[in-house]
């Protein structure tokens, strides 16, 4: 079972940007370009956006806006688990007698693995079993705004600088008037990165509607170490661990006490796309509880899978059977031939050994699922050589190939090509082609590397 | 729904703004208050027990290219959760960032991710803008190295730059040794043992939630009251009382005493005057000492501490109470004669300022094209402009980056927002 348990022995190579060499069970394949695709030559894509705690799934504006958190699911700042909401009773004055008590219902978040409840930090209970809770924001949010805005000011001055400068060297002879209007002191502007960065600076006596930023005043004092610091034992539960300090980022607390609940985090589903054509290679569906895929276009689904079955004892130079198996993940009819890789092939860079393969074409049967459970089926007859094929199960292969290893030492690595046919069922691979016969079979080559471990000792 | 998100906010998405720091990498969205997340810069590779770090210099640049893909791959699909085509990437960078190493994240933005553009914003620059004043001493103490760089006029003043290998890996260092030298490790069985005995080695992760939980900056008298009783041979100064020692629980099993005596003693490292008369203070005026005359009155009132390690406790008071001392030292007495400083606090932790100036810088999407280098421009020359190669051609003499449409979802049935 090379694809189960050892899925590095038997390895497809894919020509992309960088030759990668995977086990089949990690490719893809594009029907559009039929080729092979890792996940290294393909394009990640974010495609839905859910909560792994409550598995809702959220539309991508709305995580957007949402800071890419769920609304209603909570992390632990102290152990970052799961915060689960508690109910409790809890004795409320009535509206109308204020003497008398009466039971109220009240919530509070509490963490069932290391026991922190939003009541240790002095949040007050919620009378809503879920919402209400608000994360607190960052004590700068109005002065960051107010130096967007400054700056944004100045872009545009920027802005309006290059587009007129641009206008300038189109109409050489602009009115006067036109001219004095902006200001036609040009200014030099340099690519290099770091002073091209600095000519964003306000030019005095411009424009009446600046918006007028109150410049940071730097102080002449820095607030020294409380006097006990040096005597007061640290009571370590107390102080916050690096690790959530900086779950908090705004904030960074360095106090238990001031560690608040955090929106649970959402992740994604991920779609992949071919770089080439730019077909989906895979989509999951949209529902965050289903595993299934719109589109999976996996290589095992459209590509004969090679699987070493047994392995005899190797020896240095002297030829030895090995029994591979060809399976066939199509409905219909495969043809498959091996053929040895060329002597300066510049993808065969890892063999050492020879090998002997079947010359004649190996013909795959069509995959059936229900052949397995119909014993009585008749198997298709095929014309097979025993030399070559040693067994045939529905849509699987036994046949040998012949290894003389060259090398003494290391792992015995085999390398072949593989060309079979491809009928296209889906689409038709060219726009031009659609009234021509779609199932008109393509021939993939394809470089397949074999490990079969040590020789004999 | 994309085409209306195209519409209201004029076809271009809020930019991802990343500060790939040595310990660790903020990231986030130009325009917000502070980053998404802050993450150590590490990827776990299947197999290896360690982490690796992603911000290497000495590695070579095929590894280096696997690391940071696989690193920024996890940016995007697990804290961002965005398409990197879709969207614009500012990289606040350190002024001494190697060239190899920019030129492959650079490399895996564009060939890799496809991002439309990519700005470098040196650190020290964009923590100016947090302030919204145009001139800074910006000194950026963080996980490698301390660096000062002057930013006059919104230009950084390159040659006045000074740096010292003293930062938090230092400190890290130098705790981890004065732990295993001096601590011992109480366990179920027995109490008192030496901790190389106990645990071998004590993770640099370890030593780090000490370092931030029981460690802090003595003031100045105090400090030079350490530093004198530990070079003091003949043993007449006398070290102040230590601060309680503490009980630190190692792994539930093995409490590890940290003595008082390492706890205000062991940041000493960073104001201790080295060989050359070095120290984390001195570089603040050695670097106004290489600053025009002209500059250094405004420079030293408004001095900008950024970096995780100037967030110990005490560390800025400190270092300015340490600058006030030093410059009534000869060597800078007759050099300098400006005798004020003043501090800024910018809108933001220090760990995140270089990080909000960038998201700062970001928003401003009228100029933010105009300043990035496009993938169209990669592409044709393959690199990327640099402060230290006058050989490439800037972005705008080759390409006219002013018409670079703006990054509109390529395909019209993207899904993201």
């Amino acid at each position: 079972m090379a694809s189960l348990l050892q899925p590095e022995r038997v390895l497809y190579l894919v020509n992309g940007e960088k030759k990668i060499r995977s086990p089949l069970s990690h490719l893809y394949f594009c029907r559009y370009c039929s080729e092979l695709r890792s996940l290294e030559c393909v394009s990640h894509e974010v495609d839905s956006h859910y909560c792994p705690s409550c598995l809702e799934n959220m539309p991508s504006a709305e995580a957007k806006i949402k800071k890419n958190r769920c609304a209603n699911c909570f992390d632990c700042p102290c152990c970052m688990h799961t915060l689960s909401t508690r109910a409790t009773n809890i004795p409320a004055p009535l509206p109308d007698d204020p003497a008398k008590t009466t039971m109220k219902k009240a919530y509070y978040l509490a963490c069932g693995f290391c026991r922190w409840t939003s009541r240790d930090v002095g949040m007050a209970d919620k009378s809503v079993a879920s919402g209400g809770w608000q994360e607190p924001d960052s004590p700068h949010t109005q002065r960051i705004s107010k130096l967007i805005e400054f700056y944004q000011q100045l872009a545009q001055r920027e802005k309006l600088d290059r587009d007129r400068k641009k206008l300038a060297r189109r109409r050489p002879y602009m009115p006067l008037a036109f001219a004095e209007k902006y200001g036609l002191a040009s200014r030099q502007r340099s690519g290099v990165s770091i002073t091209g960065l600095a000519s964003l600076s306000l030019k005095e006596g411009e424009e009446q509607r600046e918006v007028k930023l109150e410049l940071a005043q730097a102080l002449e004092e820095v607030e020294p170490l409380p006097e006990d610091c040096y005597t007061r034992p640290v009571n370590l539960p107390e102080v916050t661990t690096l690790r959530q300090r900086l779950l908090l980022p705004d904030l960074q607390p360095p106090g238990v006490l001031q560690l608040h609940p955090k929106h649970k985090q959402l992740l994604i589903k991920r779609s992949l796309r071919c770089r080439r054509c730019e077909h989906n290679l895979s989509k999951p569906e949209f529902n965050p509880t289903s595993i299934k895929f719109k589109i999976q276009l996996v290589a095992v689904n459209y590509v004969p899978e090679v699987r070493i079955l047994s392995i005899p004892n190797l020896r240095f130079s002297k030829e030895s059977q090995v029994l591979l198996t060809l399976t066939n993940p199509v409905e219909s009819i495969t043809h498959v031939t091996l053929q040895s890789c060329e002597s300066k092939d510049p993808n065969n860079i890892n063999s050492t050994a020879e090998v002997l393969l079947p010359s004649k074409e190996l013909m795959l049967a069509g995959k059936d699922a229900a052949a397995e459970y119909d014993e009585l089926a008749e198997p298709h007859d095929f014309q097979d050589d025993p030399d070559v094929v040693a067994f045939r199960k529905s849509n699987k292969l036994g046949f040998f190939i012949r290894v003389t290893p060259q090398r003494e030492q290391g792992d015995v690595i085999v390398s072949f090509k593989i060309r079979h046919d491809f009928r296209n069922l889906a689409t038709p691979l060219r726009p031009g082609q659609e009234s021509g016969a779609p199932s008109e079979p393509v021939w993939l080559r394809h470089h397949v590397e074999l490990n079969l471990g040590h020789l004999a000792a | 729904m994309p085409l209306f998100e195209g519409l209201g906010s004029g076809g271009e998405k809020t930019a991802v703004v990343i500060d790939l720091g040595a310990a660790y990498t903020k990231c986030g969205f130009a325009g917000e208050t502070g980053p998404r997340c802050i993450i150590p810069s590490e990827i776990q590779r299947p197999g290896l027990q360690q982490p690796i770090r992603v911000v290497q210099y000495n590695i070579n640049t095929e590894e280096l290219y696997s690391n940071l893909k696989e690193f920024i791959h996890m940016l995007y699909f697990r804290h961002l959760l965005v398409n990197p085509r879709d969207r614009r990437v500012v990289i606040i960078e350190s002024i001494l960032c190697p060239s190899h190493f920019r030129e492959t994240l650079t490399k895996v933005f564009f060939k890799h991710f496809e991002v439309p553009s990519v700005l470098f914003a040196p650190s020290h620059l964009m923590s100016v803008m947090t302030l919204g004043i145009n001139s800074a001493l910006v000194m950026d103490c963080g996980y490698t190295e301390t660096l000062v760089l002057p930013v006059y006029e919104g230009i950084p003043i390159l040659s006045a730059w000074e740096a010292l290998p003293m930062a938090g890996k230092a400190i890290h260092k130098e705790l981890e040794g004065q732990l295993v030298e001096q601590c011992t490790v109480d366990t179920d069985s027995s109490t008192g043992q030496s901790l190389p005995a106990v645990i071998g080695t004590i993770q640099e992760e370890v030593v780090e939630d000490i370092k931030v939980r029981t460690c802090f900056v003595s003031d100045l008298q105090r400090g030079l009251k350490i530093q004198e009783a530990k070079f003091n041979l003949d043993g007449t100064a006398e070290r102040p009382a230590p601060p309680p020692d503490v009980d630190y629980p190692l792994d539930g099993e093995k409490i590890l005493h940290i003595k008082g005596s390492i706890r205000d003693s062991v940041i000493e490292m960073l104001f201790e005057q080295d060989n050359e008369e070095k120290s984390v203070a001195t570089l603040v005026l050695d670097a106004l000492v290489k600053c025009p005359i002209d500059t250094r009155k405004t420079l030293s009132e408004n001095l900008v501490v950024i970096g995780g390690t100037a967030m110990l406790p005490g560390f800025l008071h400190r270092l300015l109470a340490e600058i006030r001392l030093l410059v009534e030292k000869p060597r800078y007495q007759q050099a300098l004669s400006t005798k004020t400083f003043r501090l800024h606090s910018p809108p933001a932790k220090p760990n995140c300022t270089a990080w909000l100036g960038g998201a700062i810088f970001g928003a401003l999407q009228d100029i933010l094209g105009s300043r990035s280098v496009s993938r169209d421009y990669y592409n044709q020359t393959g690199r990327i402009p640099d402060w230290c190669s006058l050989s490439t051609p800037p972005p705008e003499s080759l390409y006219d980056a002013s018409k670079t449409p703006p990054p509109l979802m390529k395909r019209a049935f993207s899904t993201e927002k």
